[in-house]
């Protein structure tokens, strides 16, 4: 059961055995992101055909204009998502201001015949009206791909990790080495916890700590205290100067 | 229920993330979902359709109204689910009228358009709560992820949306004649009853259900998903699950069994609510004891009576903190007086300096425009002056600075005589072969890095420099520099003798001059 725990991120190995995971977007967000597009495109594409429409019928005939505007929404349709997510960021403007990027299953950058692939299979996509296929294909498959990313080899996933700002809060604790030795995992959370205390209130922090009371020895406010010291020494085994120094992010906030 | 049994991964995500890792959970028990959404919602659907026969462009209302119904159960399950106790069958199966029963009333009338219906329901459903104080949490917890349950409505209300009419569209080819409506007709009269047939309405009905199995349980668990994320943050599950493992880790299994008492009880505040009724009764009538003590003990270690006794003074004395003092900017305008200005004017007209003044004003009004002209004049001088500064040109080419030394020969202009191709025929006639070519080469690649601007490094090779000059484009020059460079590492590293004729070329054709400042 452990095994199988459901989670957000989803590991790729790579051909040369190494294993990076991929926060990979769901259709809800990408279907937002989709909307914010179809907005941009109807835009421009109203904003041109307006312009043709107005400019140049006396120019070149009313005829020959709508063929150029034609031609531009063909364009605009087929290779609006190319181009931008072939581009240097990845991501349309819809999937910018959701951030999001498109990336190669590898976690490359896609190339420009994986993001050709993966537009041009929209029209697969689209079937049997207003992207059926994509959205249950979207919804049963592990990587919430659609059958454009499933051909092309891509994923949509989160741009990047946001930082945690997290309120300054001096911690009057004495810095004292872990008794015992602990996991990477183990350190990670003696870390979250010091990081996230600020945001609980002083009943949760002390039934936190006395969770880890193996660790610490006793339980109470000195075993929040022993714990904080033990995070402390965490942060930076080194003491370097007399009093400790603030939590991780504090120095934003000091003014 | 407990922490450690939980089968979902824990951690403070975005929460667009955390609907994402709804969809993942529901993916995972998508059949048995399934299965007891054909048990409960179905019976209810065909209730829906007798009783709406006659009017079927209503059905598609109704089964929509009544959405809040279909999510209980599903959320039931999946709540068990992720704390790893499947129910089974039977298990839902009795629990049904009770899901449907409790709060039903409010879901199904004031609260059926909340935009966080998915985001309110597992605080409703789930956390044993009643009234007033159902609201008050919902709000609490809103605080931190109400917005994300309102887009998060938003999102599957528009999938739903479109998977609807992507179903009605890809499907209508199918459909007989006599169930296809009259579109012209009914464009000219908007009269649906005569122009659209029953069967169409029926059609449309029967896509919106299968469009709400399909997207509804997704909804659910993403709702589920947010509620669970907003418990991670605000009480740091998942902090509590990395020390309740470390805290088994390093006890053994005697001490484990103690602690994880003390632990069931310490969690009691926070899991309590997912405790499923008749489960560890009997290990609960022991806790019950300890209790009192533990839930007492963090409350009284950093106990404030006074404060604890009167909120209001708590939250004054909180506010009084340097948190939250309030800064303000203020900013002043200034504000011509005219009033004033008017009662100079008048007495000064009247006042015998007048003209004077008048003149100063004159001379300080010139001085003016002249100062404002002279920083204008300036300005412009200033940035054609620096005008490299703001015009790029793409990718600039010349390296900042052009390299002295190059393969250990130094190429100033001022280390060269004045006329090379004469010095290095006096070197040639000398019998100083080398000196001669070492001349003209260092001479070509002074005037190719100073004049033309070829981008060479100071690390660069023969060959890198004979490249960069080809890549530079004046082929008279590259042709030249070739041939050049060619005898110079002849005679440089393989000591062999150049001919006469060659050097004689060399000197001929030596294109590095100044032609009347065509440089």
């Amino acid at each position: 059961m452990a095994a199988a725990r459901a989670d957000t991120l989803q590991s790729v190995e790579l051909a040369d055995g190494v294993e990076i995971q991929l926060r990979v977007a769901g259709p809800a967000v990408r279907s937002m992101a989709y909307m914010i597009d179809l907005l941009i495109r109807i835009g421009i594409d109203f904003a041109v055909g307006m312009a043709v429409f107005m400019l140049l019928p006396p120019l070149i005939g009313a005829e020959m204009a709508g063929g150029l505007m034609m031609l531009f929404a063909f364009f605009m349709e087929w290779f609006y998502n190319v181009f931008f997510e072939a581009g240097a960021k990845g991501a349309t403007p819809g999937q910018r201001s959701m951030k999001l990027r498109v990336m190669s299953v590898t976690g490359g950058p896609v190339s420009l015949a994986q993001a050709v692939m993966r537009n041009f299979m929209r029209v697969a996509d689209f079937m049997p009206g207003l992207y059926l296929t994509g959205i249950v294909c979207m919804l049963f498959t592990k990587r919430f791909q659609r059958l454009g990313d499933l051909v092309a080899h891509t994923v949509v996933t989160y741009a990047e990790v946001p930082p945690v700002l997290t309120p300054q809060v001096e911690i009057r604790a004495e810095r004292r080495a872990p008794a015992q030795v602990l996991t990477r995992e183990e350190q990670a959370a003696l870390l979250q916890f010091i990081e996230r205390a600020p945001l609980w209130a002083d009943e949760r922090r002390i039934e936190l700590a006395a969770l880890a009371q193996p660790l610490t020895g006793v339980v109470g406010v000195e075993g929040l205290r022993r714990l904080c010291g033990m995070a402390l020494w965490l942060q930076d085994p080194e003491e370097k100067s007399g009093t400790p120094p603030p939590l991780k992010g504090a120095r934003l906030f000091h003014t | 229920m407990r922490l450690e049994d939980i089968t979902v991964t824990l951690r403070p995500r975005q929460p667009w993330e955390s609907v994402d890792l709804g969809c993942a959970m529901v993916r995972r028990d998508y059949g048995g979902i399934m299965a007891l959404w054909a048990c409960t919602v179905l019976p209810l659907w065909a209730l829906v359709c007798v009783l709406l026969r006659s009017a079927p462009e209503w059905i598609p209302l109704a089964v929509w109204w009544l959405k809040p119904l279909y999510d209980r159960v599903p959320l039931f399950f999946l709540s068990r689910a992720a704390f790893g106790v499947r129910p089974t069958f039977m298990e839902t199966w009795k629990q049904w009228p009770r899901l449907w029963i409790k709060n039903c009333l409010p879901a199904l009338l004031w609260r059926r358009l909340s935009f966080i219906r998915s985001f309110a329901l597992p605080p409703q459903m789930l956390e044993g709560l009643r009234g007033a104080a159902v609201h008050q949490r919902i709000k609490t917890l809103a605080m931190d992820g109400g917005g994300s349950g309102v887009s998060t409505t938003f999102a599957f209300s528009n999938l739903e949306m479109a998977a609807w009419i992507g179903l009605m569209w890809g499907t209508y080819g199918m459909l007989p004649e006599s169930a296809q409506p009259d579109w012209a007709g009914f464009g000219q009269s908007f009269d649906f009853e005569t122009t659209i047939p029953n069967g169409f309405f029926w059609w449309g009905a029967a896509c919106h259900m299968v469009v709400v199995t399909l997207v509804e349980p997704f909804y659910v668990g993403a709702g589920f998903a947010l509620y669970l994320n907003c418990r991670t943050r605000i009480e740091g599950w998942d902090v509590e699950l990395a020390f309740r493992r470390l805290a088994t880790r390093l006890t053994s299994t005697v001490a484990a069994l103690i602690l994880a008492l003390l632990m069931i009880c310490g969690a009691q505040s926070s899991v309590q609510a997912l405790e499923p009724p008749g489960s560890a009764k009997d290990a609960r009538t022991a806790i019950k004891n300890l209790e009192g003590y533990l839930n007492n003990l963090p409350k009284n270690s950093h106990a404030q009576p006074a404060e604890k006794a009167d909120p209001a003074k708590a939250v004054q004395k909180v506010l009084k903190e340097p948190e939250f003092e309030i800064h303000k900017i203020q900013t002043r305008r200034w504000v011509w007086d005219e009033k004033k200005d008017k009662d100079k004017k008048g007495s000064r007209s009247g006042g015998s300096g007048a003209g004077v003044l008048d003149f100063f004003g004159l001379i300080g009004e010139v001085l003016l425009w002249g100062l404002v002209i002279g920083v204008v004049i300036w300005l412009i001088v200033y940035l054609w002056n620096n005008r490299h500064l703001f015009i790029s040109r793409g990718v600039s080419r010349a390296p900042v600075r052009a390299p002295r030394v190059l393969m250990g020969m130094n190429i100033t202009p001022e280390s060269l005589p004045d006329d090379i191709v004469t010095a290095a025929r006096a070197a040639w006639a000398a019998g100083d072969f080398k000196e001669a070519l070492s001349l003209l080469y260092r001479g070509s690649l002074s005037w190719l890095v100073n004049r033309r601007r070829v981008p060479i490094t100071d690390s660069d090779t023969e060959e890198d420099c004979l490249l960069q000059v080809v890549q530079a484009g004046e082929k008279r020059e590259a042709d030249y520099f070739r041939q050049l460079t060619g005898a110079w590492v002849q005679v440089a590293y393989a000591v062999m003798p150049v001919s006469n004729e060659e050097m004689g070329a060399l000197c001929d054709q030596w294109p590095f001059v100044e032609k009347g400042g065509a440089a």
